[in-house]
Protein backbone atom coordinates (compact mmCIF):
# COMPACT_ATOMS: atom_id res chain seq x y z
CA UNK A 1 0.00 0.00 0.00
CA UNK A 2 1.60 3.07 -0.99
CA UNK A 3 1.08 6.13 1.33
CA UNK A 4 1.25 9.79 0.17
CA UNK A 5 3.82 11.92 1.96
CA UNK A 6 1.08 14.19 3.23
CA UNK A 7 -0.47 10.87 4.52
CA UNK A 8 2.69 9.93 6.25
CA UNK A 9 2.40 10.92 10.24
CA UNK A 10 5.51 11.22 12.15
CA UNK A 11 4.84 9.14 15.33
CA UNK A 12 3.30 11.28 18.64
CA UNK A 13 4.96 13.86 18.09
CA UNK A 14 3.92 15.57 21.89
CA UNK A 15 6.28 14.21 25.01
CA UNK A 16 4.18 14.21 27.85
CA UNK A 17 7.07 12.82 30.34
CA UNK A 18 8.41 16.35 30.66
CA UNK A 19 5.44 18.41 31.78
CA UNK A 20 4.49 15.83 33.96
CA UNK A 21 7.57 15.74 35.25
CA UNK A 22 7.52 19.83 35.71
CA UNK A 23 4.06 19.51 37.33
CA UNK A 24 5.14 16.52 39.25
CA UNK A 25 2.11 14.41 38.33
CA UNK A 26 -0.42 16.90 39.25
CA UNK A 27 -3.23 15.98 37.17
CA UNK A 28 -5.56 19.53 37.40
CA UNK A 29 -2.25 21.35 36.58
CA UNK A 30 -1.10 19.55 33.87
CA UNK A 31 -4.73 19.63 32.52
CA UNK A 32 -4.61 23.54 32.81
CA UNK A 33 -1.20 23.51 30.98
CA UNK A 34 -2.97 21.42 28.30
CA UNK A 35 -6.11 24.16 28.12
CA UNK A 36 -3.85 26.92 27.49
CA UNK A 37 -2.01 25.33 24.79
CA UNK A 38 -4.58 24.15 23.04
CA UNK A 39 -6.00 28.10 23.10
CA UNK A 40 -2.63 29.63 22.37
CA UNK A 41 -1.14 27.48 19.96
CA UNK A 42 -3.57 28.08 17.37
CA UNK A 43 -3.15 31.56 18.18
CA UNK A 44 -0.21 32.00 17.36
CA UNK A 45 0.05 29.74 14.12
CA UNK A 46 -2.73 32.29 12.73
CA UNK A 47 -0.55 34.96 13.52
CA UNK A 48 2.56 33.52 11.97
CA UNK A 49 -0.15 32.33 8.93
CA UNK A 50 -1.11 36.42 8.84
CA UNK A 51 2.25 37.30 8.91
CA UNK A 52 3.64 35.30 5.93
CA UNK A 53 0.28 36.92 3.80
CA UNK A 54 1.46 40.22 4.79
CA UNK A 55 5.52 39.22 4.14
CA UNK A 56 5.69 40.78 7.73
CA UNK A 57 9.23 39.31 8.79
CA UNK A 58 9.67 41.13 12.06
CA UNK A 59 6.05 39.00 13.24
CA UNK A 60 7.29 35.93 12.02
CA UNK A 61 10.39 36.08 13.72
CA UNK A 62 9.09 37.17 16.93
CA UNK A 63 5.68 34.37 17.19
CA UNK A 64 8.46 31.42 15.66
CA UNK A 65 10.45 32.72 19.13
CA UNK A 66 7.49 32.66 21.02
CA UNK A 67 6.38 29.10 19.77
CA UNK A 68 10.00 27.73 20.62
CA UNK A 69 9.10 28.33 23.95
CA UNK A 70 5.22 26.76 24.17
CA UNK A 71 5.90 23.67 22.23
CA UNK A 72 8.59 22.79 24.57
CA UNK A 73 6.69 22.50 27.09
CA UNK A 74 4.20 19.79 25.58
CA UNK A 75 7.77 17.94 24.63
CA UNK A 76 7.47 18.88 21.13
CA UNK A 77 11.08 18.62 20.19
CA UNK A 78 10.69 17.63 16.37
CA UNK A 79 9.30 21.41 15.92
CA UNK A 80 12.50 23.13 17.31
CA UNK A 81 14.59 23.47 14.34
CA UNK A 82 11.29 24.13 12.18
CA UNK A 83 11.14 27.30 13.98
CA UNK A 84 14.62 28.13 14.61
CA UNK A 85 15.32 27.78 11.37
CA UNK A 86 11.72 30.20 10.44
CA UNK A 87 13.27 32.79 13.35
CA UNK A 88 16.42 32.95 11.64
CA UNK A 89 14.86 33.94 8.29
CA UNK A 90 12.41 36.00 9.68
CA UNK A 91 15.01 38.30 11.14
CA UNK A 92 17.27 38.05 8.06
CA UNK A 93 14.11 39.11 6.35
CA UNK A 94 14.72 36.59 3.70
CA UNK A 95 13.48 33.60 1.44
CA UNK A 96 9.58 33.82 2.16
CA UNK A 97 9.62 31.08 -0.14
CA UNK A 98 11.55 28.86 2.48
CA UNK A 99 9.23 30.46 5.04
CA UNK A 100 6.35 29.08 3.46
CA UNK A 101 7.37 25.74 3.00
CA UNK A 102 8.46 25.44 6.97
CA UNK A 103 5.31 26.92 8.09
CA UNK A 104 3.25 23.57 6.20
CA UNK A 105 5.10 21.02 8.71
CA UNK A 106 4.64 23.59 11.40
CA UNK A 107 1.12 23.50 10.77
CA UNK A 108 1.13 19.79 10.07
CA UNK A 109 2.59 18.78 13.17
CA UNK A 110 1.16 21.44 15.06
CA UNK A 111 -2.31 19.82 14.06
CA UNK A 112 -1.07 15.86 15.10
CA UNK A 113 0.27 17.60 18.89
CA UNK A 114 -3.01 19.00 19.22
CA UNK A 115 -5.39 16.06 18.20
CA UNK A 116 -2.45 14.29 20.61
CA UNK A 117 -3.11 16.50 23.71
CA UNK A 118 -7.44 16.93 23.06
CA UNK A 119 -7.14 12.85 23.61
CA UNK A 120 -4.99 13.03 26.58
CA UNK A 121 -6.56 15.68 27.99
CA UNK A 122 -9.16 13.01 29.24
CA UNK A 123 -6.44 11.11 30.97
CA UNK A 124 -6.44 14.37 33.58
CA UNK A 125 -9.85 15.23 34.49
CA UNK B 1 14.62 31.48 68.88
CA UNK B 2 11.96 30.87 66.30
CA UNK B 3 11.94 33.81 63.63
CA UNK B 4 8.71 34.70 61.48
CA UNK B 5 9.80 34.44 57.76
CA UNK B 6 8.96 37.13 55.90
CA UNK B 7 6.65 36.43 52.69
CA UNK B 8 9.36 36.70 49.69
CA UNK B 9 6.93 38.49 46.39
CA UNK B 10 8.40 36.45 43.03
CA UNK B 11 7.83 38.25 40.11
CA UNK B 12 7.40 36.39 36.76
CA UNK B 13 7.52 38.58 33.20
CA UNK B 14 7.21 36.50 30.42
CA UNK B 15 4.57 37.54 27.23
CA UNK B 16 4.31 33.27 26.66
CA UNK B 17 1.62 32.50 28.97
CA UNK B 18 2.13 28.24 28.47
CA UNK B 19 5.03 29.28 29.71
CA UNK B 20 4.64 31.59 32.39
CA UNK B 21 1.74 28.98 33.73
CA UNK B 22 4.33 26.50 34.09
CA UNK B 23 6.88 28.31 35.32
CA UNK B 24 4.92 29.59 38.38
CA UNK B 25 3.33 25.84 38.83
CA UNK B 26 6.99 24.85 38.94
CA UNK B 27 7.88 27.43 41.48
CA UNK B 28 4.92 27.25 44.26
CA UNK B 29 5.42 23.51 43.87
CA UNK B 30 9.00 23.01 44.15
CA UNK B 31 9.23 25.67 47.07
CA UNK B 32 6.03 24.79 48.88
CA UNK B 33 7.27 25.16 52.64
CA UNK B 34 8.76 28.63 51.66
CA UNK B 35 6.74 31.85 52.23
CA UNK B 36 6.53 32.75 48.65
CA UNK B 37 3.83 34.57 46.59
CA UNK B 38 4.17 34.54 42.40
CA UNK B 39 2.77 36.94 40.58
CA UNK B 40 2.73 36.56 36.38
CA UNK B 41 2.90 39.39 33.90
CA UNK B 42 2.98 39.45 30.12
CA UNK B 43 4.84 42.67 29.37
CA UNK B 44 7.26 44.66 31.61
CA UNK B 45 4.62 48.13 32.15
CA UNK B 46 2.49 45.57 33.74
CA UNK B 47 5.12 44.50 36.16
CA UNK B 48 5.78 48.02 37.06
CA UNK B 49 2.52 49.03 37.67
CA UNK B 50 2.51 46.47 40.69
CA UNK B 51 6.45 46.73 41.75
CA UNK B 52 6.00 49.13 44.26
CA UNK B 53 2.86 48.12 45.42
CA UNK B 54 4.47 44.09 46.06
CA UNK B 55 8.27 45.09 46.24
CA UNK B 56 9.31 41.75 44.77
CA UNK B 57 12.72 40.15 46.23
CA UNK B 58 13.03 38.61 42.56
CA UNK B 59 11.81 39.54 38.85
CA UNK B 60 12.29 36.15 36.71
CA UNK B 61 12.40 38.34 33.18
CA UNK B 62 12.57 37.26 29.52
CA UNK B 63 14.11 39.45 27.41
CA UNK B 64 11.89 39.02 24.29
CA UNK B 65 8.18 40.40 25.50
CA UNK B 66 7.19 41.86 22.10
CA UNK B 67 5.39 38.80 20.42
CA UNK B 68 1.73 39.54 21.41
CA UNK B 69 2.68 43.94 21.94
CA UNK B 70 5.05 45.11 19.82
CA UNK B 71 5.80 48.09 21.36
CA UNK B 72 6.56 46.68 24.54
CA UNK B 73 9.79 47.13 26.33
CA UNK B 74 12.05 44.69 26.10
CA UNK B 75 13.58 42.51 28.97
CA UNK B 76 17.23 45.12 29.26
CA UNK B 77 14.66 48.22 28.92
CA UNK B 78 12.62 46.12 32.20
CA UNK B 79 15.37 45.27 33.84
CA UNK B 80 16.41 48.82 33.75
CA UNK B 81 13.30 50.20 35.08
CA UNK B 82 13.50 47.42 38.24
CA UNK B 83 17.26 48.40 39.33
CA UNK B 84 16.09 52.30 38.96
CA UNK B 85 13.20 51.33 41.28
CA UNK B 86 15.02 49.15 43.83
CA UNK B 87 18.58 47.96 43.13
CA UNK B 88 18.46 45.44 45.32
CA UNK B 89 16.02 43.44 43.33
CA UNK B 90 17.26 40.34 42.32
CA UNK B 91 16.42 39.71 38.40
CA UNK B 92 16.81 36.01 36.50
CA UNK B 93 16.98 36.98 32.44
CA UNK B 94 15.44 34.27 30.81
CA UNK B 95 15.78 33.83 27.05
CA UNK B 96 15.78 31.15 24.22
CA UNK B 97 18.67 32.70 22.55
CA UNK B 98 22.30 30.99 23.39
CA UNK B 99 24.06 34.36 23.47
CA UNK B 100 27.15 35.23 24.89
CA UNK B 101 26.45 39.23 23.80
CA UNK B 102 22.85 38.95 25.88
CA UNK B 103 24.06 37.30 28.87
CA UNK B 104 26.96 39.59 29.28
CA UNK B 105 24.23 42.37 28.08
CA UNK B 106 22.46 41.06 31.33
CA UNK B 107 25.15 41.05 33.87
CA UNK B 108 26.04 44.73 32.86
CA UNK B 109 22.46 46.53 33.34
CA UNK B 110 22.08 44.29 37.03
CA UNK B 111 21.05 40.56 36.41
CA UNK B 112 22.07 38.64 39.10
CA UNK B 113 21.72 34.95 36.78
CA UNK B 114 20.99 34.33 32.95
CA UNK B 115 18.74 31.43 32.50
CA UNK B 116 18.26 29.67 28.48
CA UNK B 117 15.24 27.93 27.72
CA UNK B 118 16.31 24.71 27.39
CA UNK B 119 14.96 21.72 28.65
CA UNK B 120 16.54 22.34 31.69
CA UNK B 121 15.42 25.68 32.24
CA UNK B 122 13.25 24.56 35.47
CA UNK B 123 16.08 22.83 37.71
CA UNK B 124 18.45 26.25 36.49
CA UNK B 125 15.54 28.43 37.54
CA UNK B 126 14.92 26.48 40.80
CA UNK B 127 18.78 26.20 41.88
CA UNK B 128 18.90 29.82 40.93
CA UNK B 129 16.02 30.59 43.28
CA UNK B 130 17.41 28.02 46.38
CA UNK B 131 20.87 30.34 45.93
CA UNK B 132 18.32 33.44 46.40
CA UNK B 133 16.62 32.36 49.90
CA UNK B 134 20.13 31.03 51.10
CA UNK B 135 21.57 34.79 50.26
CA UNK B 136 17.97 36.29 51.83
CA UNK B 137 18.17 34.11 55.26
CA UNK B 138 21.68 34.86 55.16
CA UNK B 139 21.06 38.70 55.18
CA UNK B 140 18.18 38.09 57.80
CA UNK B 141 20.96 36.39 59.74
CA UNK B 142 23.50 38.59 59.54
CA UNK B 143 20.92 41.52 60.28
CA UNK B 144 19.78 40.03 63.61
CA UNK B 145 23.66 39.68 64.55
CA UNK B 146 24.21 43.02 64.12
CA UNK B 147 21.28 44.24 66.15
CA UNK B 148 22.71 41.70 69.02
CA UNK B 149 26.23 42.97 68.69
CA UNK B 150 25.03 46.80 68.75
CA UNK B 151 22.81 45.82 71.60
CA UNK B 152 26.00 43.94 73.24
CA UNK B 153 28.01 47.38 72.31
CA UNK B 154 25.42 50.04 73.73
CA UNK B 155 25.00 47.05 77.24
CA UNK B 156 28.76 47.28 77.53
CA UNK B 157 29.31 51.22 77.05
CA UNK B 158 26.35 52.05 79.55
CA UNK B 159 28.18 49.63 82.06
CA UNK B 160 31.88 51.37 81.61
CA UNK B 161 29.65 54.76 81.78
CA UNK B 162 28.33 53.88 85.10
CA UNK B 163 31.45 52.83 86.31
CA UNK B 164 32.72 56.04 85.41
CA UNK B 165 30.00 57.95 87.09
CA UNK B 166 29.98 56.35 90.35
CA UNK B 167 33.81 56.48 90.40
CA UNK B 168 33.27 60.55 89.97
CA UNK B 169 29.94 60.93 92.33
CA UNK B 170 30.58 57.95 95.10
CA UNK B 171 33.86 56.58 94.59
CA UNK B 172 33.49 54.67 97.88
CA UNK B 173 31.29 52.43 96.87
CA UNK B 174 34.10 50.98 94.37
CA UNK B 175 36.11 50.57 96.80
CA UNK B 176 36.24 46.47 97.77
CA UNK B 177 36.57 45.36 101.65
CA UNK B 178 39.85 44.14 102.62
Amino acid sequence: MIQSESEKKIENVCDLSYLSETMSGKKKLIKEMMDVFLQQIPEELQSINDAIIKTDYPTIKNFAHTMKSSVSIMGVSVLKPILEEMEDLGAKATDMEKIKQLNQKLNLICKQGIEEIEREKHNYI
Amino acid sequence: MMTKEKKINIFIVDDNKIFSIALKAQIETSFIKKPIKVYSFETGEACMKKFKEEEPQLVILDYHLNSNIPDAADGIKVLDWIKKKNSETNVIMLTSDDHIDIAVKSFKHGASDYVVKTETQFKKINYSLLNLFKMIEAKVEARRYKYIITGLGIGFALFVAGIIVIHIFRPSLLILPN
